[in-house]
């Protein structure tokens, strides 16, 4: 009876030895920073960092206070596009964060975290890295390469109960916007399959959800196109071990969307483990690979008036990210320029729609460029 | 959908010629009679007369499924007082929208003199097209008259030209002979002391059965000219009927009757068991089952019996995440898709359209399945569970049978069940493959689930072996024939039919079952327009009647 039910391109079906290699397809429903913490913020033996509108305060004099903030009644919110212009011409600190010279960071001297072993090293410098503490990882792994946790575990904005990554997957959720695709193709046993390729895409559709918001699996997307193109589409070479579908390292372009900012993430030497449910109607896993501090910059920089009630400080993290950066060396300057981070992620069964029906999905432009182009050559 | 009408026509013409060796049986048909519009049917007059945009407001009285269709139903129905409220409510949004500032420009045809003011003239023309179409016949001068003097009347009252044609309107939207199909007798000249239908009820007859709606201009025009009555001009307005685009819509119809789906609108499921069951995936699942079925019986003009194996289908973003399907558009519209060789699900009987329609709000129901299948595929009657049966065993939540098969096996035991689950269970036990929102599964409750299953003698291993079993079943080609020529009538087959009925079944076998030469047969017999003499009253029944 098994045979009969190899009708499904996501279901596993080991009866069929013979089948052709089979697609699996995945969309991510949630995607966090790989960040430990404890109870009671050990890892942070410092405390947790000042946001912005904290640092604004101290510098202000008592009847500037007052002035500023209508006797204290003007909310965080109320107060951030004041505060936040504190750069001594008036700068906005976040878009100009060496305006100013701010408190250094407190950062992350806990020993142990989430993350992969990304260098092969002990932290010491190599030409592809700089000097770093490693982690230990929570299973006692040696090694554990995360620079990005490091940098923001003792930010409250970016804790699990600061709003940034709570935000986001909302954002994404809300407006599908910055959705990524995983495929996995080749695949002859989803159990076990010594050579399969992973590609990542970004999805024009909205996500699938039932009535009470829930993600639902078997969804079909179609990919983002440009020009006829995939306008995401990094492969990765991988393998399956007993459900666990693991990468080798590689550049990748990951579409992001969160915090209402949009922008292509390319996180360098990435690689996956993903846990695939049996049923493979499901998987989880992690990613780590380096982000670059220019991006993470970007990004920070474009948090916004979400900061009030997430406090975070963009001129300490910007000046300690390039401290704490441990990946790619400028040839120049011999200052390393990406972090090594980790992300945890969730996804559910999804098909992922190639082809002619492609066509549908182009973004705007695209259409109208079609237009013109269709209606020149009919001329 | 309509490349291959052409063909079709010229195939028709074939068949037809090829059929005049076999005589059909004669039939004197039933009383005449009035049978209240169908929902449907009204609907599409209104759209046909007004326009699309007209919305229709309000709910319509249920009609009782009789001899398997709510059109039989329709010639048993009465108005009941608060139907007629619903009526009459939906009459006067309909009237104020056609006169309404938006629309009146172009629907009314004309403007009055002065619009505070009645205008006998514009009225008359007005009330004159449209009761037409909406009476499928000529309004007579006194009926006309009437009308216009209502609008007048309540254009004075009310202070304006347009609220008085709203008023007229209104009356007409609510009188017996828009709401009631009413046949028209007249003393048959080519058969002394016979009866037969009237023009315009026999262009109505035909209308209703092959578009759905009342008769179009033209042939309400073939009907006022006579050509009706002779055989060749009949011939001639069935097969403009039968080639227009609009026969989809009239098929749909017929098929969307016989399917009972108008419970779709009414299905629930449990959220939690099955999180991908949404209101759209319900509309979908009609949809779907009539696009599979109009692209083999009509598309491809193949054999009925097709639409009980065809992997052919359609599926919208709603049905791919039930059936774990691809669809290109996923923000809607809708993607063909064809079901893999080794995908058990194949045939109308595996929809959601069926299998969710016929299953309980949290789980799958085989008695329910099996039962549907039954008397709207093959025209069985499975009689009521008695009213003192208990489910207890069946629904103990502790009970230690896991499945469905379990549950039903002790259920079954009891000796005033056995009887109907005989009958409803095998073949509904074949299709537990799939769960309540018609989703595949292979177990119930951690249990892998036994799907075999039989019908009338054809056993099958599980859900895929349904389609075949129904394909080669005889019974599902009579029934489809017994419901259309019902249909048709719409009304109850008489005694005096059954012979004819036959005939149309063995018909329907030369003609390799394709349900276009079948409308066509039944749309150009006389059997269709049959009509018996009322009966008289006795003399006693007469006496007692103040």
């Amino acid at each position: 009876m098994r045979g009969a039910f190899c009708w499904a391109i996501l279901l596993p079906c080991a009866t069929v030895a013979t089948a052709a290699p089979r697609t699996l397809g995945f969309v991510i429903t949630t995607w966090n920073i790989a960040a430990y913490e404890t109870r009671f913020a050990d890892e942070c033996p410092l405390g947790l960092n000042p946001g912005y509108d904290e640092l604004w305060w101290r510098g202000l004099s008592k009847p500037d206070r007052a002035k500023f903030t209508d006797n204290g009644l003007k909310s965080r919110l109320e107060r951030y596009f004041v505060a936040i212009r504190r750069g001594p011409n008036g700068e906005d600190v976040c878009m100009n964060p060496t305006s100013v010279k701010d408190p250094p960071l407190m950062l992350v001297e806990g020993e142990k975290s989430y993350g992969m072993d990304l260098d092969g090293k002990d932290g010491v410098a190599t030409g592809k890295s700089c000097p770093h503490q490693e982690f230990t990882g929570l299973d006692g792994t040696p090694g554990v390469d995360n620079q990005l946790y490091r940098l923001l575990g003792c930010v409250y904005g970016f804790r699990s109960y600061g709003q940034f990554e709570a935000n986001e997957n909302e954002n994404r959720k809300s407006n599908g916007k910055g959705m990524t695709l995983i495929e996995v193709t080749g695949v002859d046993d989803v159990r076990n399959d010594p050579d399969v390729r992973v590609t990542i895409y970004r999805a024009v559709d909205q996500y699938t959800l039932d009535g009470s918001g829930r993600f639902l699996p078997y969804g079909s997307y179609r990919i983002d196109v440009a020009d006829g193109k995939p306008r995401y589409s990094s492969t990765l070479r991988g393998k399956i071990v007993d459900g666990v579908l693991t990468t080798e390292p590689g550049d990748v372009n990951l579409p992001f969307y969160g915090n209402y900012t949009y922008m292509n993430r390319f996180l360098r030497d990435l690689r996956f483990r993903i846990k695939l449910a049996d049923d493979a109607a499901s998987a989880e896993g992690m990613a780590a690979g380096y982000l670059g501090v220019d991006q993470l910059m970007f990004y920070v920089g474009g948090l916004g008036p979400i900061q009030s009630s997430a406090p975070a400080n963009c001129p300490s993290i910007h000046v300690a990210a390039y401290e704490v950066a441990d990946g790619h060396p400028d040839p120049k300057t011999g200052r390393c320029t990406t972090l090594s981070s980790a992300y945890n992620f969730k996804a559910v069964a999804a098909f992922i729609v190639h082809g002619e029906s492609q066509r549908y999905a182009d973004g705007w432009f695209d259409r109208v460029r079609r237009f013109i182009s269709d209606l020149r050559a009919s001329n | 959908m309509h490349r291959g009408f052409a063909s079709l026509l010229l195939s028709l013409s074939l068949l037809v010629l090829a059929a005049c060796g076999g005589r059909a049986p004669k039939t004197s048909g039933a009383e005449p009679g009035a049978r209240l519009l169908t929902e449907p049917q009204y609907r599409s007059i209104i759209a046909d007369v007004f326009g699309l945009q007209i919305t229709i407001g309000g709910t319509f009285d249920p009609l009782v499924r009789t001899n398997g269709l709510l059109t039989v139903g329709a010639s048993l129905a009465r108005v009941t007082p608060a139907g007629f409220e619903q009526f009459d409510r939906m009459a006067r949004s309909i009237a104020a929208q056609v006169t309404d500032p938006a629309h009146r420009d172009y629907l009314i045809g004309c403007a009055p003199q002065d619009v505070a003011r009645p205008d006998d003239r514009c009225a008359e023309q007005f009330l004159g097209r449209v009761g037409r179409f909406l009476f499928r016949r000529p309004l007579e001068r006194e009926e006309l008259a009437t009308r216009v003097a209502e609008a007048r009347r309540a254009a004075v009252e009310l202070g304006g030209f347009y609220d008085g044609l709203a008023a007229s309107l209104g009356g007409m939207l609510v009188s017996p002979s828009f709401l009631f199909v009413i046949d028209v007798v007249e003393p048959d000249p080519d058969a002394r002391g016979s009866m037969r239908l009237d023009a315009y009820s026999k262009a109505s007859r035909l209308s209703f059965f092959l578009w759905g709606t009342a008769p179009d201009e033209e042939l309400l025009r073939a009907a006022a000219q006579g050509e009706l009555h002779d055989r060749r001009g009949l011939e001639r307005q069935a097969e403009r009927l039968l080639a227009a685009p609009r026969m989809e819509a009239g098929l749909r119809a017929f098929f969307d009757d016989m399917m009972a789906f108008e419970d779709i609108a009414r299905i629930e499921k449990d959220s939690i068991i099955y999180p991908a069951f949404s209101a759209a995936v319900a509309s979908d699942a009609r949809e779907q089952t009539l696009r599979t079925i109009m692209r083999v019986v009509l598309e491809e003009n193949g054999d009925y019996r097709d639409i009980f194996t065809t992997r052919k289908t359609y599926v919208s973003g709603a049905l791919g995440r039930i059936y774990h399907v691809p669809v290109d558009r996923p923000d809607g519209g809708w993607t063909p898709y064809e079901f893999p060789e080794h995908d058990p699900r194949a045939g109308i009987v595996t929809h959601v359209s069926f299998t969710a329609l016929h299953s309980h709000a949290g789980r799958s129901s085989p008695t329910l399945r099996g039962r549907a299948l039954r008397e709207l595929l093959l025209c069985q009657k499975v009689p009521d569970p008695p009213g003192n049966v208990d489910f207890s065993k069946f629904n103990d939540p502790h009970s230690p049978a896991r499945t469905a098969r379990e549950r039903l096996s002790v259920h079954a035991l009891q000796p005033a069940c056995a009887g109907c689950h005989k009958i409803t269970d095998p073949v509904g036990l074949g299709m537990e493959h799939i769960d309540g929102a018609g989703q595949l599964r292979t177990a119930e409750s951690g249990v892998a689930i036994d799907a075999r299953g039989s019908l009338d003698g054809i056993e099958f291993a599980d859900v895929g072996g349904i389609g075949p079993a129904m394909h080669d079943n005889p019974a599902a080609p009579a029934c489809l024939v017994d419901r259309m020529y019902a249909y048709a009538t719409a009304r109850p087959t008489q005694r005096n039919e059954r012979k004819y009925v036959k005939y149309l079944e063995r018909e329907f076998a030369r003609d390799d079952y394709r349900v276009p030469a079948l409308l066509h047969k039944i749309a150009i017999s006389d059997a269709l327009y049959a009509v018996r003499p009322p009966v008289e009253p006795s003399p006693a029944f007469a006496r007692n009647t103040p």
